[in-house]
Protein backbone atom coordinates (compact mmCIF):
# COMPACT_ATOMS: atom_id res chain seq x y z
CA UNK A 1 0.00 0.00 0.00
CA UNK A 2 1.25 3.09 -0.54
CA UNK A 3 1.76 3.63 3.71
CA UNK A 4 4.19 0.73 3.28
CA UNK A 5 5.86 2.07 0.12
CA UNK A 6 9.91 1.56 0.87
CA UNK A 7 11.50 4.72 0.80
CA UNK A 8 13.05 4.23 -2.82
CA UNK A 9 12.81 7.93 -4.62
CA UNK A 10 10.23 8.08 -6.53
CA UNK A 11 10.27 8.22 -10.54
CA UNK A 12 8.99 10.80 -12.74
CA UNK A 13 7.20 9.88 -15.25
CA UNK A 14 5.18 10.85 -18.19
CA UNK A 15 2.14 9.40 -19.73
CA UNK A 16 1.92 9.73 -23.26
CA UNK A 17 -1.97 9.21 -23.24
CA UNK A 18 -3.26 10.93 -20.14
CA UNK A 19 -5.90 12.97 -18.36
CA UNK A 20 -5.91 16.45 -18.72
CA UNK A 21 -8.46 18.94 -16.49
CA UNK A 22 -10.92 19.97 -19.64
CA UNK A 23 -11.44 15.51 -20.05
CA UNK A 24 -11.51 15.24 -16.57
CA UNK A 25 -14.04 18.03 -16.19
CA UNK A 26 -16.22 16.41 -19.01
CA UNK A 27 -16.24 13.38 -17.20
CA UNK A 28 -17.54 14.28 -14.45
CA UNK A 29 -19.72 17.13 -15.51
CA UNK A 30 -20.79 14.60 -18.34
CA UNK A 31 -21.98 11.54 -15.99
CA UNK A 32 -23.52 13.58 -13.46
CA UNK A 33 -25.55 15.77 -16.17
CA UNK A 34 -28.49 13.18 -17.94
CA UNK A 35 -31.72 13.09 -18.94
CA UNK A 36 -33.00 12.56 -16.16
CA UNK A 37 -31.52 15.80 -14.33
CA UNK A 38 -34.10 18.08 -16.50
CA UNK A 39 -36.57 15.87 -13.88
CA UNK A 40 -34.41 16.73 -10.67
CA UNK A 41 -35.08 19.99 -11.92
CA UNK A 42 -38.66 19.86 -11.74
CA UNK A 43 -38.23 17.92 -8.35
CA UNK A 44 -36.48 20.77 -7.20
CA UNK A 45 -39.06 23.64 -8.49
CA UNK A 46 -41.86 21.20 -6.65
CA UNK A 47 -40.78 21.84 -3.28
CA UNK A 48 -39.68 25.29 -3.76
CA UNK A 49 -42.43 27.41 -4.11
CA UNK A 50 -42.50 29.72 -7.31
CA UNK A 51 -39.20 30.55 -9.13
CA UNK A 52 -37.14 29.84 -6.24
CA UNK A 53 -35.94 26.61 -7.07
CA UNK A 54 -32.26 28.07 -8.03
CA UNK A 55 -32.09 29.56 -4.61
CA UNK A 56 -32.20 25.66 -3.43
CA UNK A 57 -29.73 24.64 -6.28
CA UNK A 58 -27.36 27.43 -5.04
CA UNK A 59 -27.42 26.01 -1.98
CA UNK A 60 -27.21 22.21 -3.04
CA UNK A 61 -24.27 23.93 -5.28
CA UNK A 62 -22.17 24.72 -1.94
CA UNK A 63 -23.15 22.31 -0.25
CA UNK A 64 -21.39 20.11 -3.06
CA UNK A 65 -18.43 21.91 -2.59
CA UNK A 66 -17.74 20.65 0.42
CA UNK A 67 -18.45 17.18 -0.84
CA UNK A 68 -15.65 18.72 -3.75
CA UNK A 69 -12.96 18.89 -0.62
CA UNK A 70 -13.76 16.06 1.02
CA UNK A 71 -13.43 13.51 -1.92
CA UNK A 72 -10.21 15.26 -2.80
CA UNK A 73 -8.88 14.51 0.38
CA UNK A 74 -10.28 10.88 0.32
CA UNK A 75 -8.63 10.38 -3.54
CA UNK A 76 -5.20 12.48 -2.71
CA UNK A 77 -5.19 9.51 -0.53
CA UNK A 78 -6.44 6.36 -2.38
CA UNK A 79 -6.04 7.60 -6.34
CA UNK A 80 -7.24 4.28 -7.70
CA UNK A 81 -10.15 3.28 -9.38
CA UNK A 82 -10.96 0.89 -6.22
CA UNK A 83 -10.45 4.02 -4.46
CA UNK A 84 -13.91 3.89 -2.46
CA UNK A 85 -13.60 0.48 -1.57
CA UNK A 86 -10.05 1.33 -0.32
CA UNK A 87 -11.19 4.69 1.53
CA UNK A 88 -14.36 2.93 3.62
CA UNK A 89 -12.42 -0.54 4.15
CA UNK A 90 -9.21 1.48 5.98
CA UNK A 91 -12.14 3.95 7.61
CA UNK A 92 -15.34 1.48 8.62
CA UNK A 93 -14.35 -2.22 7.81
CA UNK A 94 -13.41 -4.19 4.51
CA UNK A 95 -17.52 -6.07 4.32
CA UNK A 96 -18.87 -2.90 4.97
CA UNK A 97 -16.90 -1.01 2.20
CA UNK A 98 -18.54 -4.13 -0.31
CA UNK A 99 -21.56 -3.91 0.76
CA UNK A 100 -21.70 -0.26 0.32
CA UNK A 101 -19.60 -0.33 -2.87
CA UNK A 102 -22.72 -2.39 -4.33
CA UNK A 103 -25.88 -0.49 -3.04
CA UNK A 104 -23.76 2.87 -4.43
CA UNK A 105 -23.34 1.02 -8.09
CA UNK A 106 -26.86 0.36 -8.05
CA UNK A 107 -27.45 3.95 -8.82
CA UNK A 108 -25.58 3.12 -11.99
CA UNK A 109 -29.02 1.08 -12.87
CA UNK A 110 -31.37 3.16 -11.25
CA UNK A 111 -29.60 6.14 -13.35
CA UNK A 112 -29.07 4.11 -16.92
CA UNK A 113 -33.03 2.39 -16.39
CA UNK A 114 -34.25 5.92 -15.54
CA UNK A 115 -32.54 7.27 -18.57
CA UNK A 116 -33.60 5.07 -20.65
CA UNK A 117 -37.16 5.66 -20.05
CA UNK A 118 -36.91 9.38 -20.17
CA UNK A 119 -35.16 9.42 -23.47
CA UNK A 120 -37.72 6.39 -25.03
CA UNK A 121 -40.55 8.82 -23.48
CA UNK A 122 -39.00 12.12 -25.41
CA UNK A 123 -39.08 9.89 -28.55
CA UNK A 124 -42.16 8.70 -28.47
CA UNK A 125 -43.16 12.27 -27.70
CA UNK A 126 -41.14 13.87 -30.33
CA UNK A 127 -42.04 10.92 -33.43
CA UNK A 128 -45.56 11.02 -32.14
CA UNK A 129 -45.37 7.05 -31.54
CA UNK A 130 -47.39 4.87 -29.95
CA UNK A 131 -46.24 4.13 -26.52
CA UNK A 132 -45.20 0.65 -26.50
CA UNK A 133 -42.87 1.80 -29.74
CA UNK A 134 -40.82 3.94 -27.11
CA UNK A 135 -40.46 0.77 -24.77
CA UNK A 136 -38.99 -0.56 -28.19
CA UNK A 137 -36.61 1.94 -28.25
CA UNK A 138 -35.70 1.59 -24.58
CA UNK A 139 -34.50 -1.88 -25.26
CA UNK A 140 -32.86 -0.22 -28.69
CA UNK A 141 -30.63 2.21 -26.99
CA UNK A 142 -29.97 -0.05 -24.40
CA UNK A 143 -29.01 -2.51 -26.86
CA UNK A 144 -26.84 -0.26 -29.11
CA UNK A 145 -24.87 0.97 -25.88
CA UNK A 146 -24.37 -2.80 -24.74
CA UNK A 147 -23.13 -3.55 -28.23
CA UNK A 148 -20.81 -0.60 -27.81
CA UNK A 149 -19.57 -1.51 -24.80
CA UNK A 150 -19.09 -5.43 -26.08
CA UNK A 151 -17.46 -4.40 -29.12
CA UNK A 152 -14.71 -2.49 -26.83
CA UNK A 153 -15.85 0.86 -28.34
CA UNK A 154 -15.87 4.03 -26.31
CA UNK A 155 -16.19 7.05 -26.57
CA UNK A 156 -12.54 8.62 -26.36
CA UNK A 157 -11.64 11.74 -23.99
CA UNK A 158 -12.46 14.59 -26.86
CA UNK A 159 -15.59 12.87 -27.68
CA UNK A 160 -17.00 12.71 -24.26
CA UNK A 161 -15.39 16.36 -23.90
CA UNK A 162 -17.47 17.43 -27.12
CA UNK A 163 -20.98 15.82 -25.91
CA UNK A 164 -20.56 17.44 -22.64
CA UNK A 165 -19.96 20.64 -23.18
CA UNK A 166 -22.31 20.86 -26.15
CA UNK A 167 -25.28 19.20 -23.73
CA UNK A 168 -23.94 22.38 -21.17
CA UNK A 169 -24.06 24.68 -23.76
CA UNK A 170 -26.79 23.86 -25.56
CA UNK A 171 -28.98 23.51 -22.38
CA UNK A 172 -27.37 26.86 -20.75
CA UNK A 173 -28.34 28.84 -24.02
CA UNK A 174 -31.68 27.28 -25.14
CA UNK A 175 -32.42 28.53 -21.30
CA UNK A 176 -31.17 32.06 -21.76
CA UNK A 177 -33.40 32.49 -24.71
CA UNK A 178 -36.29 30.90 -22.50
CA UNK A 179 -35.66 33.34 -19.98
CA UNK A 180 -35.54 36.53 -22.21
CA UNK A 181 -39.04 35.15 -23.65
CA UNK A 182 -41.74 37.37 -23.97
CA UNK A 183 -44.70 36.32 -22.69
CA UNK A 184 -43.34 34.48 -19.34
CA UNK A 185 -43.17 35.83 -16.13
CA UNK A 186 -41.49 35.32 -12.69
CA UNK A 187 -43.25 34.23 -9.97
CA UNK A 188 -42.30 34.30 -5.92
CA UNK A 189 -38.32 34.38 -7.18
CA UNK A 190 -37.21 33.97 -3.58
CA UNK A 191 -40.06 32.26 -1.86
CA UNK A 192 -38.02 29.21 -0.90
CA UNK A 193 -39.69 28.81 2.43
CA UNK A 194 -43.03 29.25 0.73
CA UNK A 195 -44.26 25.68 1.15
CA UNK A 196 -42.92 25.32 4.21
CA UNK A 197 -39.47 24.99 5.98
CA UNK A 198 -39.20 20.93 5.56
CA UNK A 199 -40.24 21.51 1.92
CA UNK A 200 -37.42 24.12 1.40
CA UNK A 201 -35.20 21.36 2.77
CA UNK A 202 -36.28 18.48 0.88
CA UNK A 203 -35.77 21.25 -2.37
CA UNK A 204 -32.08 21.43 -1.32
CA UNK A 205 -31.89 17.86 -0.74
CA UNK A 206 -33.16 17.40 -4.53
CA UNK A 207 -30.50 19.55 -5.74
CA UNK A 208 -27.86 17.56 -4.68
CA UNK A 209 -29.28 14.79 -6.71
CA UNK A 210 -28.23 17.42 -10.14
CA UNK A 211 -24.98 16.70 -9.20
CA UNK A 212 -25.43 13.65 -8.56
CA UNK A 213 -22.30 11.15 -9.52
CA UNK A 214 -19.56 14.02 -10.72
CA UNK A 215 -17.66 12.27 -7.79
CA UNK A 216 -17.29 9.45 -10.01
CA UNK A 217 -14.60 10.97 -11.96
CA UNK A 218 -11.90 9.83 -8.84
CA UNK A 219 -12.10 6.52 -10.73
CA UNK A 220 -9.81 7.94 -13.66
CA UNK A 221 -7.40 9.26 -10.73
CA UNK A 222 -4.47 7.06 -12.43
CA UNK A 223 -5.26 8.37 -15.95
CA UNK A 224 -4.82 12.17 -14.89
CA UNK A 225 -1.69 13.75 -16.24
CA UNK A 226 -1.72 15.29 -12.52
CA UNK A 227 -3.16 14.22 -8.92
CA UNK A 228 -4.51 18.00 -9.03
CA UNK A 229 -6.10 18.02 -12.34
CA UNK A 230 -9.15 15.39 -10.19
CA UNK A 231 -8.78 17.88 -7.67
CA UNK A 232 -9.70 20.90 -10.17
CA UNK A 233 -12.28 18.65 -11.72
CA UNK A 234 -14.24 18.01 -8.36
CA UNK A 235 -14.59 21.66 -8.31
CA UNK A 236 -15.14 23.26 -11.09
CA UNK A 237 -17.78 20.43 -12.84
CA UNK A 238 -20.01 21.23 -10.07
CA UNK A 239 -19.64 24.93 -11.28
CA UNK A 240 -20.64 24.28 -14.54
CA UNK A 241 -24.02 22.07 -13.77
CA UNK A 242 -24.74 24.42 -11.26
CA UNK A 243 -25.05 27.08 -14.30
CA UNK A 244 -26.76 25.00 -16.22
CA UNK A 245 -29.10 23.68 -14.03
CA UNK A 246 -29.72 27.40 -12.59
CA UNK A 247 -30.52 28.54 -16.15
CA UNK A 248 -32.68 25.59 -16.99
CA UNK A 249 -34.88 26.31 -13.76
CA UNK A 250 -35.38 29.95 -14.32
CA UNK A 251 -36.44 29.59 -18.09
CA UNK A 252 -38.55 26.40 -16.91
CA UNK A 253 -39.92 28.20 -13.74
CA UNK A 254 -40.59 31.56 -16.47
CA UNK A 255 -42.16 29.94 -19.36
CA UNK A 256 -43.90 26.77 -18.20
CA UNK A 257 -46.56 26.11 -15.31
CA UNK A 258 -44.91 23.99 -12.76
CA UNK A 259 -48.36 21.87 -13.42
CA UNK A 260 -47.51 21.46 -16.48
CA UNK A 261 -43.66 20.33 -15.92
CA UNK A 262 -44.32 18.55 -13.12
CA UNK A 263 -45.10 14.58 -13.82
CA UNK A 264 -43.70 14.75 -17.32
CA UNK A 265 -41.02 12.69 -18.23
CA UNK A 266 -39.83 15.50 -20.80
CA UNK A 267 -39.68 18.87 -19.27
CA UNK A 268 -36.59 19.95 -21.69
CA UNK A 269 -39.15 19.42 -24.82
CA UNK A 270 -41.96 21.54 -22.53
CA UNK A 271 -39.19 24.30 -22.52
CA UNK A 272 -37.73 23.88 -26.03
CA UNK A 273 -41.14 24.43 -27.31
CA UNK A 274 -42.38 27.14 -25.20
CA UNK A 275 -39.30 29.01 -26.02
CA UNK A 276 -38.87 28.35 -29.73
CA UNK A 277 -41.51 26.58 -30.92
CA UNK A 278 -41.18 23.11 -32.94
CA UNK A 279 -37.47 24.16 -33.21
CA UNK A 280 -36.65 24.86 -29.74
CA UNK A 281 -38.12 21.12 -29.15
CA UNK A 282 -35.80 19.08 -32.08
CA UNK A 283 -33.09 21.38 -30.49
CA UNK A 284 -33.89 20.08 -26.87
CA UNK A 285 -34.64 16.39 -27.90
CA UNK A 286 -31.13 16.36 -30.07
CA UNK A 287 -29.87 17.60 -26.20
CA UNK A 288 -31.51 15.05 -24.91
CA UNK A 289 -29.91 11.95 -27.39
CA UNK A 290 -26.80 13.29 -26.64
CA UNK A 291 -27.12 12.58 -22.80
CA UNK A 292 -27.63 8.98 -23.21
CA UNK A 293 -23.50 8.78 -24.94
CA UNK A 294 -22.64 9.75 -21.78
CA UNK A 295 -25.09 8.29 -19.65
CA UNK A 296 -25.16 4.36 -21.07
CA UNK A 297 -22.04 3.76 -22.48
CA UNK A 298 -20.30 5.44 -19.56
CA UNK A 299 -22.49 3.72 -16.97
CA UNK A 300 -21.98 0.18 -18.67
CA UNK A 301 -18.36 1.03 -18.89
CA UNK A 302 -17.89 1.80 -15.18
CA UNK A 303 -20.21 -0.44 -13.63
CA UNK A 304 -18.89 -3.52 -15.27
CA UNK A 305 -15.14 -2.82 -14.66
CA UNK A 306 -16.03 -2.76 -10.98
CA UNK A 307 -18.21 -5.87 -11.56
CA UNK A 308 -14.99 -7.45 -13.19
CA UNK A 309 -12.71 -6.84 -10.71
CA UNK A 310 -14.81 -7.85 -7.74
CA UNK A 311 -15.64 -11.03 -9.85
CA UNK A 312 -11.40 -11.66 -10.17
CA UNK A 313 -11.29 -10.88 -6.65
CA UNK A 314 -13.46 -13.83 -5.49
CA UNK A 315 -16.77 -11.63 -4.53
CA UNK A 316 -18.38 -12.02 -6.92
CA UNK A 317 -19.49 -15.44 -9.37
CA UNK A 318 -16.46 -16.06 -12.00
CA UNK A 319 -18.57 -15.97 -14.50
CA UNK A 320 -18.55 -12.44 -14.19
CA UNK A 321 -15.13 -12.20 -15.11
CA UNK A 322 -15.37 -13.97 -18.45
CA UNK A 323 -13.99 -12.12 -21.53
CA UNK A 324 -14.68 -11.62 -24.92
CA UNK A 325 -11.87 -11.48 -27.10
CA UNK A 326 -11.98 -7.66 -27.23
CA UNK A 327 -11.04 -8.38 -23.45
CA UNK A 328 -14.38 -7.25 -22.13
CA UNK A 329 -16.24 -8.54 -19.28
CA UNK A 330 -19.13 -9.13 -21.91
CA UNK A 331 -21.41 -11.14 -18.91
CA UNK A 332 -20.80 -7.94 -16.39
CA UNK A 333 -22.06 -5.80 -19.29
CA UNK A 334 -25.07 -7.87 -20.97
CA UNK A 335 -25.99 -8.24 -17.02
CA UNK A 336 -26.22 -4.90 -16.71
CA UNK A 337 -28.11 -3.97 -19.96
CA UNK A 338 -30.69 -7.07 -18.70
CA UNK A 339 -31.23 -5.00 -14.72
CA UNK A 340 -31.01 -1.65 -16.97
CA UNK A 341 -33.80 -3.09 -19.38
CA UNK A 342 -35.95 -4.62 -16.38
CA UNK A 343 -35.76 -2.01 -13.86
CA UNK A 344 -36.62 0.30 -16.79
CA UNK A 345 -39.57 -1.81 -17.85
CA UNK A 346 -41.19 -1.42 -14.59
CA UNK A 347 -40.52 2.11 -14.25
CA UNK A 348 -42.31 2.15 -17.94
CA UNK A 349 -45.21 -0.22 -16.15
CA UNK A 350 -45.43 2.40 -12.93
CA UNK A 351 -44.09 5.38 -14.24
CA UNK A 352 -42.58 5.74 -11.34
CA UNK A 353 -39.68 7.57 -12.29
CA UNK A 354 -39.86 10.31 -9.99
CA UNK A 355 -39.20 7.62 -7.04
CA UNK A 356 -35.98 6.76 -9.04
CA UNK A 357 -35.35 10.82 -8.78
CA UNK A 358 -35.79 9.91 -5.22
CA UNK A 359 -33.89 6.64 -4.31
CA UNK A 360 -30.97 8.31 -5.61
CA UNK A 361 -30.87 11.86 -4.63
CA UNK A 362 -30.71 9.91 -0.99
CA UNK A 363 -28.27 7.41 -2.21
CA UNK A 364 -26.00 9.99 -3.13
CA UNK A 365 -26.52 11.93 -0.09
CA UNK A 366 -26.03 8.61 2.26
CA UNK A 367 -22.67 8.40 0.47
CA UNK A 368 -21.79 11.87 0.85
CA UNK A 369 -22.31 11.76 4.73
CA UNK A 370 -20.26 8.41 4.80
CA UNK A 371 -17.25 10.24 2.57
CA UNK A 372 -17.48 12.86 5.41
CA UNK A 373 -16.99 10.22 8.14
CA UNK A 374 -14.77 8.65 6.50
CA UNK A 375 -12.24 11.86 6.13
CA UNK A 376 -12.99 12.18 10.03
CA UNK A 377 -12.43 8.58 10.69
CA UNK A 378 -8.66 8.70 8.25
CA UNK A 379 -7.54 11.82 10.01
CA UNK A 380 -7.27 9.68 13.15
CA UNK A 381 -6.02 6.43 11.72
CA UNK A 382 -3.61 7.43 8.46
CA UNK A 383 -1.28 9.73 8.72
CA UNK A 384 0.29 10.29 5.91
CA UNK A 385 0.76 13.05 3.88
CA UNK A 386 -2.00 14.22 2.20
CA UNK A 387 -1.86 16.17 -1.61
CA UNK A 388 -5.17 17.60 -0.85
CA UNK A 389 -5.91 18.56 2.99
CA UNK A 390 -9.66 19.93 3.43
CA UNK A 391 -9.55 22.89 5.59
CA UNK A 392 -10.44 22.84 9.06
CA UNK A 393 -11.41 19.68 8.53
CA UNK A 394 -12.90 18.18 11.87
CA UNK A 395 -15.77 20.91 11.84
CA UNK A 396 -16.36 20.77 8.14
CA UNK A 397 -16.69 17.22 7.80
CA UNK A 398 -18.85 16.73 11.17
CA UNK A 399 -20.93 19.01 9.12
CA UNK A 400 -20.74 17.22 6.33
CA UNK A 401 -21.91 13.85 8.06
CA UNK A 402 -24.59 15.62 10.13
CA UNK A 403 -25.81 17.89 6.84
CA UNK A 404 -25.29 14.65 4.63
CA UNK A 405 -27.35 12.18 7.05
CA UNK A 406 -30.13 14.88 7.66
CA UNK A 407 -30.57 14.87 3.63
CA UNK A 408 -30.83 11.91 3.11
CA UNK A 409 -33.78 11.23 5.44
CA UNK A 410 -35.35 14.31 4.23
CA UNK A 411 -35.36 12.96 0.44
CA UNK A 412 -35.28 9.45 1.55
CA UNK A 413 -38.73 9.74 3.31
CA UNK A 414 -40.22 12.48 0.64
CA UNK A 415 -43.15 11.59 -1.45
CA UNK A 416 -41.90 11.96 -4.99
CA UNK A 417 -45.40 12.51 -6.29
CA UNK A 418 -46.46 15.10 -3.70
CA UNK A 419 -44.32 17.98 -2.34
CA UNK A 420 -46.15 17.99 1.10
CA UNK A 421 -46.97 14.21 2.16
CA UNK A 422 -44.16 12.00 3.13
CA UNK A 423 -43.43 8.76 2.28
CA UNK A 424 -41.46 5.53 3.55
CA UNK A 425 -41.52 4.46 -0.65
CA UNK A 426 -37.86 5.88 -1.42
CA UNK A 427 -36.32 5.00 1.64
CA UNK A 428 -38.08 1.46 1.33
CA UNK A 429 -36.39 0.82 -2.00
CA UNK A 430 -32.79 1.77 -0.47
CA UNK A 431 -33.05 -0.67 2.58
CA UNK A 432 -34.04 -3.44 -0.02
CA UNK A 433 -30.77 -3.01 -2.30
CA UNK A 434 -28.95 -2.42 1.17
CA UNK A 435 -30.34 -5.63 2.58
CA UNK A 436 -29.06 -7.96 -0.15
CA UNK A 437 -25.77 -6.60 -0.79
CA UNK A 438 -25.71 -6.79 2.95
CA UNK A 439 -26.46 -10.20 3.06
CA UNK A 440 -24.77 -11.17 -0.07
CA UNK A 441 -21.68 -9.86 1.58
CA UNK A 442 -22.17 -12.05 4.81
CA UNK A 443 -23.50 -14.84 3.75
CA UNK A 444 -23.07 -16.09 0.23
CA UNK A 445 -19.39 -14.40 -0.68
CA UNK A 446 -17.75 -16.30 1.71
CA UNK A 447 -18.84 -19.65 0.30
CA UNK A 448 -17.69 -18.08 -3.48
CA UNK A 449 -14.02 -17.03 -1.57
CA UNK A 450 -14.14 -20.55 0.17
CA UNK A 451 -14.62 -22.06 -3.43
CA UNK A 452 -12.38 -19.75 -5.27
CA UNK A 453 -9.28 -20.85 -2.54
CA UNK A 454 -10.36 -24.51 -2.58
CA UNK A 455 -10.25 -24.51 -6.81
CA UNK A 456 -7.06 -22.13 -7.50
CA UNK A 457 -5.62 -24.43 -4.69
CA UNK A 458 -6.25 -28.33 -6.11
CA UNK A 459 -6.25 -26.75 -9.90
CA UNK A 460 -2.33 -26.14 -10.29
CA UNK A 461 0.72 -26.31 -8.11
CA UNK A 462 2.95 -22.70 -7.37
CA UNK A 463 5.05 -22.49 -10.74
CA UNK A 464 7.38 -20.09 -9.78
CA UNK A 465 10.70 -22.13 -8.21
CA UNK A 466 11.31 -21.87 -4.84
CA UNK A 467 14.76 -20.49 -4.12
CA UNK A 468 16.82 -20.47 -1.44
CA UNK A 469 16.51 -17.51 0.97
CA UNK A 470 13.44 -15.98 -0.54
CA UNK A 471 10.15 -16.08 0.78
CA UNK A 472 7.54 -18.36 -0.46
CA UNK A 473 5.11 -16.88 -2.68
CA UNK A 474 1.56 -15.61 -1.39
CA UNK A 475 -0.51 -18.05 -1.08
CA UNK A 476 -3.90 -17.32 -3.07
CA UNK A 477 -5.57 -16.06 -0.90
CA UNK A 478 -9.46 -15.49 -1.53
CA UNK A 479 -9.71 -12.22 -0.29
CA UNK A 480 -8.20 -10.05 2.88
CA UNK A 481 -11.33 -10.01 4.29
CA UNK B 1 12.66 -9.13 -1.85
CA UNK B 2 13.39 -10.38 -5.66
CA UNK B 3 16.66 -9.65 -7.70
CA UNK B 4 17.08 -8.83 -11.57
CA UNK B 5 17.61 -12.74 -12.37
CA UNK B 6 14.63 -13.78 -10.71
CA UNK B 7 12.77 -11.12 -12.45
CA UNK B 8 14.23 -12.13 -15.13
CA UNK B 9 13.39 -15.75 -15.23
CA UNK B 10 10.02 -14.44 -14.27
CA UNK B 11 9.28 -12.38 -17.56
CA UNK B 12 10.65 -14.90 -19.70
CA UNK B 13 8.35 -17.56 -18.44
CA UNK B 14 5.20 -14.78 -18.96
CA UNK B 15 6.94 -13.75 -22.53
CA UNK B 16 6.52 -17.56 -23.88
CA UNK B 17 2.99 -18.17 -22.14
CA UNK B 18 1.49 -15.04 -23.11
CA UNK B 19 3.22 -15.35 -26.74
CA UNK B 20 1.87 -18.91 -27.36
CA UNK B 21 -1.42 -18.22 -25.82
CA UNK B 22 -3.52 -17.99 -29.57
CA UNK B 23 -6.46 -16.53 -27.68
CA UNK B 24 -4.72 -13.73 -26.04
CA UNK B 25 -2.63 -12.52 -29.23
CA UNK B 26 -6.15 -12.73 -30.88
CA UNK B 27 -7.67 -10.26 -27.55
CA UNK B 28 -4.80 -7.96 -27.62
CA UNK B 29 -4.15 -7.70 -31.46
CA UNK B 30 -4.86 -4.32 -31.51
CA UNK B 31 -2.79 -3.38 -28.05
CA UNK B 32 0.37 -1.40 -28.84
CA UNK B 33 2.09 -0.25 -25.49
CA UNK B 34 5.31 0.30 -23.34
CA UNK B 35 4.98 -0.74 -20.02
CA UNK B 36 7.28 0.74 -17.33
CA UNK B 37 7.66 -1.54 -14.07
CA UNK B 38 9.26 -0.05 -10.66
CA UNK B 39 10.00 -2.19 -7.77
CA UNK B 40 8.71 -0.45 -4.71
CA UNK B 41 11.31 -2.34 -2.54
CA UNK B 42 14.79 -2.65 -4.18
CA UNK B 43 14.46 -0.11 -7.04
CA UNK B 44 14.90 -1.87 -10.11
CA UNK B 45 13.29 -1.05 -12.69
CA UNK B 46 12.53 -2.68 -16.48
CA UNK B 47 10.18 -2.16 -19.77
CA UNK B 48 8.14 -4.29 -21.97
CA UNK B 49 7.74 -3.26 -25.09
CA UNK B 50 4.26 -4.86 -26.67
CA UNK B 51 3.46 -5.07 -30.39
CA UNK B 52 0.11 -5.80 -31.11
CA UNK B 53 -0.33 -8.39 -28.43
CA UNK B 54 2.83 -9.85 -28.86
CA UNK B 55 5.66 -9.33 -26.08
CA UNK B 56 9.05 -8.49 -28.35
CA UNK B 57 11.00 -7.36 -25.60
CA UNK B 58 11.70 -6.61 -22.05
CA UNK B 59 14.54 -5.06 -20.43
CA UNK B 60 16.24 -3.85 -17.40
CA UNK B 61 16.01 0.26 -17.02
CA UNK B 62 13.29 2.45 -18.25
CA UNK B 63 13.25 3.04 -22.20
CA UNK B 64 10.88 5.41 -23.70
CA UNK B 65 8.36 7.57 -22.91
CA UNK B 66 5.84 4.75 -21.23
CA UNK B 67 1.96 4.57 -21.80
CA UNK B 68 1.61 2.67 -18.43
CA UNK B 69 3.75 1.94 -15.52
CA UNK B 70 3.42 -0.71 -12.76
CA UNK B 71 4.59 0.19 -9.40
CA UNK B 72 4.84 -2.74 -6.93
CA UNK B 73 6.97 -5.21 -4.78
CA UNK B 74 9.71 -7.07 -6.21
CA UNK B 75 8.32 -10.33 -4.95
CA UNK B 76 4.80 -9.17 -6.36
CA UNK B 77 5.84 -9.08 -9.61
CA UNK B 78 7.60 -12.53 -9.81
CA UNK B 79 4.22 -14.25 -8.41
CA UNK B 80 2.93 -12.06 -11.31
CA UNK B 81 5.23 -12.75 -13.81
CA UNK B 82 5.05 -16.49 -12.64
CA UNK B 83 0.89 -16.56 -12.65
CA UNK B 84 0.60 -17.21 -8.67
CA UNK B 85 -1.02 -14.28 -7.47
CA UNK B 86 -4.34 -13.17 -8.96
CA UNK B 87 -3.16 -9.06 -9.39
CA UNK B 88 -6.49 -7.64 -8.79
CA UNK B 89 -6.75 -8.52 -4.90
CA UNK B 90 -3.23 -6.45 -4.75
CA UNK B 91 -4.32 -3.93 -6.91
CA UNK B 92 -7.94 -3.52 -4.59
CA UNK B 93 -5.88 -3.48 -1.73
CA UNK B 94 -3.78 -0.67 -3.11
CA UNK B 95 -0.45 -2.78 -3.19
CA UNK B 96 -0.35 -2.78 -6.68
CA UNK B 97 -0.70 0.96 -8.39
CA UNK B 98 -1.14 1.25 -12.25
CA UNK B 99 -1.00 4.89 -13.77
CA UNK B 100 -2.33 4.22 -16.83
CA UNK B 101 -6.30 4.73 -18.56
CA UNK B 102 -9.06 2.16 -17.46
CA UNK B 103 -8.75 0.31 -20.47
CA UNK B 104 -4.99 -0.26 -20.12
CA UNK B 105 -5.54 -1.21 -16.69
CA UNK B 106 -8.26 -4.06 -17.35
CA UNK B 107 -6.36 -4.94 -19.89
CA UNK B 108 -2.89 -5.91 -17.88
CA UNK B 109 -5.66 -7.89 -15.66
CA UNK B 110 -7.04 -9.44 -19.00
CA UNK B 111 -3.77 -10.53 -19.65
CA UNK B 112 -3.16 -12.99 -16.55
CA UNK B 113 -6.65 -13.96 -16.45
CA UNK B 114 -6.82 -15.46 -19.87
CA UNK B 115 -3.41 -17.30 -18.97
CA UNK B 116 -3.63 -18.26 -15.86
CA UNK B 117 -7.93 -18.65 -15.65
CA UNK B 118 -7.51 -20.57 -11.85
CA UNK B 119 -5.47 -17.69 -10.69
Amino acid sequence: MEGSESPVAPMVHVLRRSVGTPTAVATSAGLAFAAIDFLGVVSVATYALGASAWIAILIGGLFVLLVSGIFSELNGLFPTAAGIRLYIGRAIGPRTSLAVGFTYMSTVVLVIAADAFLIGAAIGHVLHEPSWLSYVWIFVLLGVAAGANLRGIRLAGWLQSIVTYTVLASTSVLSVIAIFHVGGSFKKPFALFGHGGFSAVQAVAFSLFLYAAFEWVTTTAEEARQPRVITKALFIAPALIWGAATLFSLGLSHLVPIGQSHGSAYPQLLLGTATLGTVGELWMFAVTLLTALNTFNGGFLVASRFIYATARDGSLPRSFAKLNLQAVPWLAVVTLAGASALVAAVVFATHQWLLLVAVGATIEAAIYAVGSWCVLALRRKDLRERPFRLIAAKPLATFGLVLFAFLALASGFSDPKDAHKLSLLPVAVIAVIALLSTSYVMFVMPKLQAQAAARAAASRPKRRPTRPNTAAPEVLAPNDE
Amino acid sequence: MADWAELQEALADYTVSCNSNERLRKMQRDWTRLLHFVCSDNGIVFTMDVDHGEIVRTCEGHEGVPDIVVTTESETFCDMFWGDLNPVQKYLRGEIKVKGTQEDVMRLDAISYVIWPDA
